[in-house]
């Protein structure tokens, strides 16, 4: 069997054949190490297969494929402990799930965790099946309070580092959401 | 096997490990027998994401033993935490699994499967290559050191009675609990975790 960083050089090609952007991939990995973020944990969306891949591919991680979006938030919150700075990325689906893990754990011990999203269900996104991203995303992060920011194009890609270090300083979750465009490259 | 007597003897083996603790009896027995507010993170209700929580941490001392706790609930809710503990294969890592075939914390409602599941053949399916299942106080005794203290992840079935324990929670709120196992780690291996010092 192939292993995990030759399978993600193929999930990165198939990535790039279906318009995502190499480019922005590569500026999230390295705003992310430059901001001490060195685990970071993963659940796929096609949108984000590119970066899953840079992140998988670069030797300043330790990046881990989980079987859930709650263990991403469980590893997150436990590698804060050993004092190693640490993401989840995922897809917009994936954050519908974690409204009790999020609270529980770092609602109730006031643990920093740091979360990246697609921004599914926009006008762009032709799979119906992620039409309920699209109306209550923003309404469960908000459920919640949980701050966040959408990275609306390249230029705005610093405040990744900016909603990492946020969430270390409030000891609170906070979110960036990747919307399709900018991880094509088109804004 | 007893649960209390069980999780009392581990505790009777514990020096400098880091220990993780989830939701309900665990949480409460480990505190009724060591009384311990530092080195413990009680980490009380997280739904099958304590072995998780420790491999986040354990990850990042890999000097450091850590201990973590959890219950067959929480097994059947999230199996799939074991491909993960496979695939990282911590050797600092050392998952017990207290199986009880009950939800002990809500007045031991019973587990789905309860009558077949064999957590031990399911962590070997996983890949998981040093899996020990206990079903006794003898086994525990004669097989500690190597489940326990040798290097390499390992998980360790412990199959006990369930128990009408009703303890009380370690008596600290959240971010007590956090400060004071964060300064612990930080004393324990010089790393830094909050953004201020304490002298």
């Amino acid at each position: 069997m192939e292993g995990l960083e030759a399978a993600s050089a193929r999930s990165a090609q198939r990535a790039t054949e279906t318009g995502y952007s190499l480019d922005v991939a590569t500026e999230i990995v390295d705003i992310c190490a430059d901001a001490g973020i060195s685990l970071v944990a993963s659940l796929p969306d096609d949108w984000i297969a590119q970066t899953i891949a840079r992140f998988e591919q670069d030797s300043r991680f330790n990046h881990v494929p989980v079987n859930r979006e709650e263990s991403a938030v469980g590893l997150c919150s436990g590698a804060f402990f050993a004092g190693t700075g640490a993401a989840a990325l995922m897809g917009a689906s994936g954050l519908m799930t974690l409204i009790y893990a999020i609270t529980k754990i770092n609602y109730t011990y006031e643990i920093p965790l740091f979360v990246m999203v697609t921004q599914r269900g926009t006008f762009d996104d032709g799979a119906k099946f992620h039409v309920s991203n699209g109306l209550y995303l923003f309404d469960v992060i908000n459920s919640i309070d949980m701050p966040h920011t959408v990275i609306e194009s390249r230029d705005q890609l610093p405040m990744i580092a900016e909603a990492y270090h946020h969430s270390r300083k409030i000891s609170r979750p906070t979110v960036a959401l990747l919307p399709k465009k900018l991880l094509q490259g088109k804004v | 096997m007893d649960y209390q007597e069980s999780l009392g003897y581990v505790a009777s083996r514990w020096t400098d490990e880091l220990v993780v603790t989830s939701a309900g009896t665990t949480s409460e027995i480990w505190h009724a027998e060591t009384h311990d507010t530092e080195r413990v993170f009680y980490l009380e209700a997280s739904m099958s994401l304590s072995s998780m929580f420790a491999a986040g941490l354990a990850q990042g001392v890999p000097d450091n033993d850590v201990w973590v706790f959890s219950g067959d609930g929480a097994f059947v809710m999230n199996a799939g935490m074991l491909m993960v503990e496979r695939q990282m294969n911590l050797p600092n890592l050392k998952h017990f699994m207290f199986s009880n075939r009950v939800y002990g914390s809500t007045s031991n409602v019973p587990l789905p499967g309860r009558d077949n599941n064999d957590y031990a053949a399911i962590a070997r399916g996983f890949g998981i290559e040093r899996v020990y299942s206990f079903g006794s106080m003898n086994e525990v005794k004669a097989r500690f050191e190597e489940a326990v203290l040798e290097p390499g992840h390992s998980f360790i079935h412990m199959e006990v009675e369930p128990m009408n324990y009703r303890g009380e929670s370690p008596p600290m709120d959240g971010p007590e609990v956090k400060f004071r196992f964060g300064r612990h780690v930080e004393r324990l291996t010089g790393k830094s975790i909050f953004s201020a010092a304490v002298e």
